[in-house]
């Protein structure tokens, strides 16, 4: 049984139609990408499956259960966590405070310290700035920060929203030897990204979403040599 | 040398238009009245100058001195000399004198030519006039008022200057080593580290809190009660606009509800139920927190102004059906409901104004304990999250609908109880005790206190409900006195007179860390 299947979505903003019946999976384990222009709906996409947003048509089922219906909070406590566009960290509180935020949806709270030394191992710079308030980080800390606050929720399936944007080339490598390492822990991963490059070259398969649509799906080998997506996302000519 | 006479225009410019405000609601002349009452000398001729006149000279000198004194110590690293500092309070000085000479002679040019000024003005009276001219005619008046501003902000800037540098420093020494020599004495540690220290301290708090109402007369007590019903609202209004960032406009609305259960349940008109006071006060408390759940059910779907104007409605709403002639037979109408029920104790009356002030007290104290319980707890993590980002608090797996509804209740049932309070004290309400001003001041003693604070709130009800209360004349200006209070609060003290430690972390702290991290992108992108 799938991770993550999401059936024939349609979801709306108002009157504008921005998911137009997407299909997708992602398998326990796996890393999926999902690349697309702006504007083609990848966002949209991940806020539906959390909840955020409620599809018209169409299912979201994770490992088989239907959780189309639930609200974003439920989903939570499903095993869905996100890594939001634009970080989402909360500005004003502590970088503590901000992984203790992550792990709100945890009813096991005697893991806390565990789970916290994890968090930085994988990312030490926060160990370091524990105490910092968390608008003041540099951009490249916050992205960890909001990778390290939804590690906190232990969740099953990680979405991820453009983890690389604004990042200067060597912290976009080292944050994607940090989605594989959280990957190898055992967290299916399913990345939005403009870097289609990067996102392709850690992801086993991809999609191609288009104007709300799914155009191309493949393994993420092939997508790279397709001429489509060399033109279109990889700036190849 | 420019530079000094600049900063010095400036800030005599800042304290000439406030002083020129003050004067135009009448505040000079309230604070001679107080003035005199406490040096008691009512009609005592002191230096051949009548009462009135020496009262005015006595505001205008300190204003006069303050304005000298900050033209010095605004450039802080500038003003280096003696002639620094005079030129830059002689031009302090000098522009607040002109523009309150200024005015002085502007008004009494008018009054001259027969104009009633009063009319327009309230507190702008002809004996008004002739205090604020020293008694003087016109010219020669506004000309000693200028002086004097003048000549008391040159000393004002000696003064500070004086002050400043190694006097204050060795003052500031000599406080520091008394101080850290006090603290790290032997017996102080023994008895700040004895495991009784803090409930000690807790008991005298107590009993400085029993004898306050014991020694204050009728009067203080009545105010002390009405300050109190403040930070009681406040401290309510704190949770749903401090913690959980809900701007709610129509707070009123829940302080009606308990005014009115109190009312219609113990006063033997309009419905001579009768009830006890202590039944009608946890149902008042009840009632008010299920409204606000009720008003909060359609309403926190909404987001920031929609929110605002909601329940702005929702606060009106109230005061207007207890007004309208359908319900006038339920809720006394437009007159209002009187003889409302007091407490009792022990089968005595415990509702005179002293009374209520323990009442009071003992409401604020539970407040400030549920509230700050609610703040350390998975509650509070929960509104500082929402309070954030509401969408990103959604996806950590916080229901912000419950946790709003929460904030709403509890912020309700705090109103209700203030309510109740108020309404069985005054042995009274009506509709105009519910009106939109009740919010707007709850909600400026929360901003003006410091948004989320406790203390804040405390320090801000004194502030805005205390002084106009002690200031009774100026009761009537209460609205402007707010609003300019609001402004220069904007102004100087964004965070308010007591913030939260978050909150002057955010708007100082912060900044300073981020200047720290070198370059370090402050906030959201
Ligand atoms: N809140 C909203 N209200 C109305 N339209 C919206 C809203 N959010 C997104 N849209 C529209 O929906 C479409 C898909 O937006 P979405 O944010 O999913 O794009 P995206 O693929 O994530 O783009 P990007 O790479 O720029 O982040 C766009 O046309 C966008 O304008
Ligand atoms: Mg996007």
């Amino acid at each position: 049984m799938s991770m993550l299947e999401i059936n024939d979505i349609h979801t709306y903003y108002g009157n504008i139609h921005a998911l137009n019946g997407i299909s997708l999976k992602v398998e326990k384990g796996e890393i999926v990408t999902l690349i697309g222009a702006n504007g083609a709906g990848k966002t949209t996409t991940l806020r539906t499956i959390a909840g955020l947003l409620k599809p018209r048509q169409g299912q979201v089922l994770l490992e088989g259960e239907d959780i189309t219906k639930l609200k974003a909070h439920e989903v939570v406590y499903k095993g869905v966590a996100m890594v939001p566009e634009g970080r989402g960290i909360f500005a004003r509180l502590t970088v503590t405070e901000n992984l203790d935020l992550g792990a709100y949806s945890r009813t096991d709270r005697q893991n806390f310290a565990q789970d916290l030394e994890r968090v930085f191992t994988i990312f030490p710079r926060l160990k370091e700035r524990q105490k910092q308030v968390a608008g003041t980080l540099s951009g490249g800390e916050q992205q960890m920060l909001a990778m390290g606050r939804s590690l906190m929720a232990r969740p099953r399936i990680l979405l991820m929203d453009e983890p690389s944007m604004g990042l200067a080339p060597i912290l976009v490598e080292s944050i994607f030897d940090t989605i594989v390492a959280i990957n190898k822990e055992g967290t299916t991963i399913l990345l939005v990204e403009q870097n289609a490059l990067m996102a392709l070259s850690i992801a086993a398969r991809g999609y191609v979403l288009q104007t709300g649509e799914i155009v191309l799906l493949d393994s993420a080998a092939n997508l790279k040599q397709n001429e489509m997506v060399r033109k279109s996302y990889l700036g190849i000519e | 040398m420019n530079k000094q006479i600049n900063n010095g225009f400036r800030t005599g410019l800042i304290f000439g238009i406030i002083n020129i405000f003050l004067i135009l609601i009448g505040f000079p002349m309230v604070a001679g009245t107080i003035i005199k009452d406490a040096i008691h000398n009512d009609s005592t001729v002191l230096l051949g100058l009548n009462a009135d006149i020496l009262d005015m000279l006595i505001f205008m000198g300190l204003i006069g001195l303050w304005a000298g004194a900050s033209g010095g110590r605004r450039l802080k690293g500038e003003v280096d000399t003696w002639l620094d500092a005079l030129a830059s309070s002689a031009s302090s000085g000098f522009t607040n004198g002109l523009l309150v000479g200024g005015l002085a002679y502007l008004l009494g040019a008018l009054n001259d030519a027969g104009v009633r000024i009063s009319v327009y003005l309230a507190a702008i009276l002809p004996a008004t006039i002739k205090q604020l001219l020293l008694g003087k005619n016109t010219l020669d008046g506004a000309l000693l008022e200028f002086g004097f501003l003048f000549v008391t902000g040159l000393l004002g800037g000696a003064l500070g200057f004086a002050l400043r540098g190694q006097w204050r420093k060795a003052l500031g020494d000599w406080w520091k080593k008394i101080w850290s020599g006090f603290v790290n004495s032997a017996w102080v540690r023994k008895i700040r580290s004895h495991p009784l220290f803090m409930p000690a301290v807790y008991a005298l708090g107590l009993v400085i809190l029993y004898i306050i109402p014991q020694e204050a007369g009728k009067y203080w007590n009545y105010t002390l009660g009405t300050v109190g019903i403040y930070v009681l609202l406040g401290l309510g209004l704190n949770v749903v606009v401090g913690f959980a960032g809900l701007l709610d406009l129509g707070y009123v609305a829940f302080f009606a509800i308990g005014a009115y259960t109190v009312a219609l349940l113990t006063a033997p008109n309009p419905h001579h139920l009768m009830w006890s006071f202590w039944v009608a006060l946890p149902i008042g408390i009840v009632l008010a927190a299920a409204a606000g759940i009720l008003l909060g059910i359609p309403v926190l779907r909404m987001r920031g102004d929609y929110l605002a104007i909601v329940t702005l409605g929702f606060g009106e709403i109230i005061r207007i059906l207890a007004t309208s002639d359908l319900l006038t037979p339920f809720s006394g109408g437009p007159k209002g409901v009187s003889a409302i029920g007091g407490p009792t104790l022990f089968g005595k009356p415990f509702s005179s104004d002293k009374d209520f002030v323990y009442l009071i007290m003992i409401g604020i104290l539970l407040t400030i304990f549920v509230t700050t319980q609610l703040r350390s707890s998975r509650v509070g993590r929960a509104w500082e999250a929402m309070r954030e980002d509401e969408t990103v608090a959604r996806a950590m797996g916080i229901n912000t609908l419950t946790h709003k509804l929460m904030a709403f209740a509890i912020g309700a049932a705090f109103a209700g109880l203030g309510g109740v309070l108020f309404a069985s004290r005054n042995q009274f309400t009506g509709p105009e005790d519910h009106n939109l001003m009740v919010s707007i001041n709850v909600l400026s003693v929360v901003i003006v206190g410091g948004m989320g604070s406790i203390p804040g709130v405390i320090a801000g009800a004194f502030a805005l409900k205390g002084l106009p209360e002690v200031l009774r004349e100026v009761q009537d200006y209460r609205v402007l006195f707010f609003g300019a209070l609001l402004v220069i609060m904007m102004i100087w003290r964004p965070e308010g007179l007591w913030p939260s430690s978050r909150r002057s972390m955010e708007l100082g702290k912060a900044d300073d860390n981020a200047k720290k991290n070198s370059g370090a992108p402050g906030g959201k992108p």
